[in-house]
């Protein structure tokens, strides 16, 4: 039921997270934040299993980390990060225990000026899309986005049909999943938007 | 593959996992060379599967093997610190297997640990997870903090996850560069960093009185007594929590007990105190 | 004195000194040179042929040049053999990054990789180390065009023009002299024929004693870099257009 959503604009990404962790029938925690820093210009959002999908963020945050230390600080891109956590899944599934983890990877892209939203499921289905989401936010949020995304939107425009998404789900998904934590990531890097 | 076993997993949901075991099957019946040396291994193939069969009650309600599982376990933090309460009560299905259970580990003079879940791998691994804070401590020369002390635990449970480890604990310590602080650790791997947790099946009983009484400027007092009152609302719901409340307060100096409470002369205590429980006569 | 410590690979002569590693840089300073050179527009790689017998069947195709992938070429100076395992080593390496990553590897990532394998032959005992020394010419969207050298120590770097195997400090100097920053690929191109002329034994220089080879960008498609071997015909060409035949006959006259 965690809600993962994310809207590509012209000059950044935005991401939203739910900030309730849910075990069992009980709310645990409801300032859960579901996204990892992979570098500069690049953040992992993640759902699904349990125990996975930290575990799972974490290992890639230190791999993609580690490329940097090697290379002099040069970042991987938004797309060889995308492809590289792919692969890291596509890898995982052929396992005997494969993690159970759906992601999204906001990116900026540096070089070429350019946001870039990757959608990412467990199976290893890797693809770059102008918004998308993971679970039941999906089914609510979709059609809005189809309706009103607009390929001229920046971040202020971004974050008002987010601001449309989020009010949708909140009338509408049977459990309160507490809020949600947004993210932008542009070309100076990454940062936390309170919602008004 | 066991028959038992192959009742009560998933897999026999799975066409494709049921596919392989026939084979793997078909493989073990193949005739043995009499003079051949040969090693004797249990009759299974999927031990995991084998366990899960005999020891959930939620898939095989006839399973023999039943973990103890029900327990009321909280600990909150507050302006004075810290504050762990537990009951004592172990259950084997329907059975009270004792009532006089420390749920309460005592890692070292700064960091609790709590049990929930099954009371021999919370035991097992909280004094394992002792022994590797104090070899942290020898070979760091500093004490280890709340959130590492934490981790080591979870990633231990995630090394062994999907294998039947029942688990669901909080962590919680005091350090001069943290402060007060609980993690909340569970065997699916699941580690989150929190102000305020209920761990077992009366969990839900004992947020409910917590929840609408807590506040940040709790005097030490007010605490314990929340936190003791508590776990007896869910000792009084919860047919798996009673025995005795153990209570224990954290701060700076450490933890400190503050003792065993039992759950019968508690009741009646408050209950006059308080006049609540007025659907109980007596 | 060096006796008891040159047939080690891996032991330090109380000089300090790995007398194997020394002796396959040694082997490589007799082999064909290679040179390469960089220019604003692309990379030449030029190499001397020293196997030209009449008798020899080979398909044509150069036996000192290598592609390892889209972006990069490379040169070789040594052994042919121990230099074929290492190409496909690097060849691995950058399909596996290309999979992993969905881009080209970095140039100097991949030389990195493959000098790794050669420090490793200088260290673990009981093997001789690679007696190659590669230039590698490539392309990556980092720092543009690129030139590197390798040898069998496991040690790399990068140049703007640079010489391996024989005659190779000559070669140096001739390019030291000669090079400039804004050359353009086809002045590079005489330059490495020029220099060539120079250091090789052979008194007149033709397609027969040469392999060469150009790295450039396409200029149709964008980002596309486009590496070409170059037949005989086209080396014969430039041979010409270079003068240095010219030069040689007027020297004789």
């Amino acid at each position: 039921m965690d809600i993962i959503l994310g809207i590509r604009v012209q000059d950044a990404t935005i991401i939203a997270t739910s900030k309730a962790a849910t075990r069992g029938i009980s709310i645990l925690k409801d300032t859960d934040d579901k996204t990892r820093e992979l570098n500069a210009h690049n953040l992992i959002a993640y759902t699904g299993e349990a125990g996975d999908t930290v575990q799972f963020a974490e290992y890639v945050q230190a791999n993609i980390q580690l490329y940097s230390m090697r290379e002099n600080d040069i970042e991987l891109s938004p797309l060889a990060t995308a492809s590289f956590v792919r692969n890291q899944l596509a890898t995982s599934i052929r396992s005997r225990k494969p993690y159970q983890v759906n992601c999204l990877i906001a990116g900026y892209d540096t070089k070429k000026d350019q946001p870039t939203l990757n959608w990412i499921d467990y199976l290893g289905t890797q693809v770059e899309l102008p918004y998308g989401a993971h679970g039941y936010a999906g089914f609510y949020t979709t059609s809005l986005l189809d309706k009103h995304y607009r390929k001229d939107m920046v971040v202020d425009d971004g974050l008002k049909l987010l601001k449309l998404c989020l009010k949708e789900l909140e009338t509408r998904m049977p459990i309160d999943f507490k809020g949600v934590y947004v993210k932008v990531v542009d070309k100076d890097g990454i940062r936390s938007v309170e919602l008004d | 593959m066991n028959t038992i076993s192959q009742r009560f997993t998933h897999a026999n949901t799975n066409d494709v996992a049921n596919e392989i075991n026939t084979v793997h099957d078909s493989l073990s019946h193949k005739q043995t060379l009499e003079l051949a040396p040969s090693i004797s291994v249990p009759p299974i193939s999927q031990p995991t599967d084998f366990l899960r069969a005999h020891t959930d009650d939620a898939s095989n309600p006839d399973c023999k093997i039943k973990i103890a599982h029900g327990t009321t376990t909280l600990a909150f933090r507050f302006q004075g610190g810290i504050i762990v309460a537990v009951d004592s009560r172990a259950t084997a299905g329907n059975w009270i297997a004792s009532q006089t259970v420390n749920k309460v580990i005592r890692i070292n003079p700064f960091l609790l640990g709590t049990m929930a879940g099954g009371a021999a791998d919370c035991q097992y691994w909280e004094t394992w997870l002792g022994t590797q804070c104090r070899l942290h401590e020898l070979r760091e020369k500093e004490r280890i903090s709340v959130a590492a002390a934490s981790k080591i635990l979870s990633n231990l449970v995630y090394e062994y996850k999907g294998m039947g480890l029942s688990m669901g604990t909080m962590v919680c310590g005091h350090t001069k560069k943290e402060g007060p602080a609980i993690y909340y650790v569970d065997s699916d791997g699941t580690r989150l960093k929190g102000d305020l947790f209920c761990v077992g099946s009366g969990q839900t009983f004992a947020y409910g009185v917590l929840d609408s009484e807590y506040k940040w400027d709790l005097t030490v007092e007010e605490a314990l007594y929340l936190g003791k009152r508590s776990i007896l609302a869910a000792t009084h719901r919860d047919a798996y929590s009673g025995g005795s409340i153990n209570l224990y307060h954290i701060n700076e100096q450490g933890w400190t007990y503050h003792g065993n409470h039992n759950v019968g002369d508690v009741f009646w205590d408050i209950r006059d105190q308080e006049q609540s429980f007025v659907n109980v006569d007596g | 004195m060096s006796r008891r410590y040159d047939s080690r690979t891996t032991i330090f002569s109380p000089e300090g000194r790995l007398y194997q590693v020394e002796y396959a840089q040694e082997a490589i300073s007799m082999a064909g040179t290679a040179i390469g050179i960089l220019s604003s527009e692309g990379v030449v790689l030029a190499c001397e042929k020293k196997v030209t017998s009449k008798l020899l069947d080979n398909d044509g195709s150069a036996e000192k040049l290598y592609i390892i992938n889209d972006n990069m070429i490379c040169a070789v100076a040594g052994m042919t053999a121990d230099a074929s395992i290492l190409v496909n080593n690097a060849r691995i390496n950058a399909q596996s990054y290309l999979k992993t990553y969905n881009e080209q590897i970095p140039c100097e990532i991949l030389i990195k990789r493959v000098c790794d394998v050669k420090q490793g032959y200088t260290q673990h005992g009981g093997l001789r180390p690679f007696g190659v020394s590669f230039l590698y010419a490539g392309y990556d969207d980092r720092y543009q065009f690129q030139l590197f050298t390798s040898n069998p120590s496991g040690n790399y770097s990068g140049w703007k023009a640079t010489s391996i195997g024989a005659n190779n400090s000559a070669a140096q100097t001739l390019l030291k002299k000669d090079y400039k920053d804004d050359l353009t690929l086809k002045e590079a191109c005489e330059l490495a024929i020029k220099v060539l002329s120079k250091t090789m034994d052979a008194s007149n220089i033709n397609s027969e004693k040469l392999e060469f080879a150009t790295l450039s960008l396409s200029k149709v498609e964008e980002g596309k870099v486009i590496h070409k071997i170059w037949n005989d015909t086209d080396v014969n060409a430039l041979i010409q257009d270079s003068g240095v035949l010219n030069d040689k006959s007027t020297e004789d006259d």
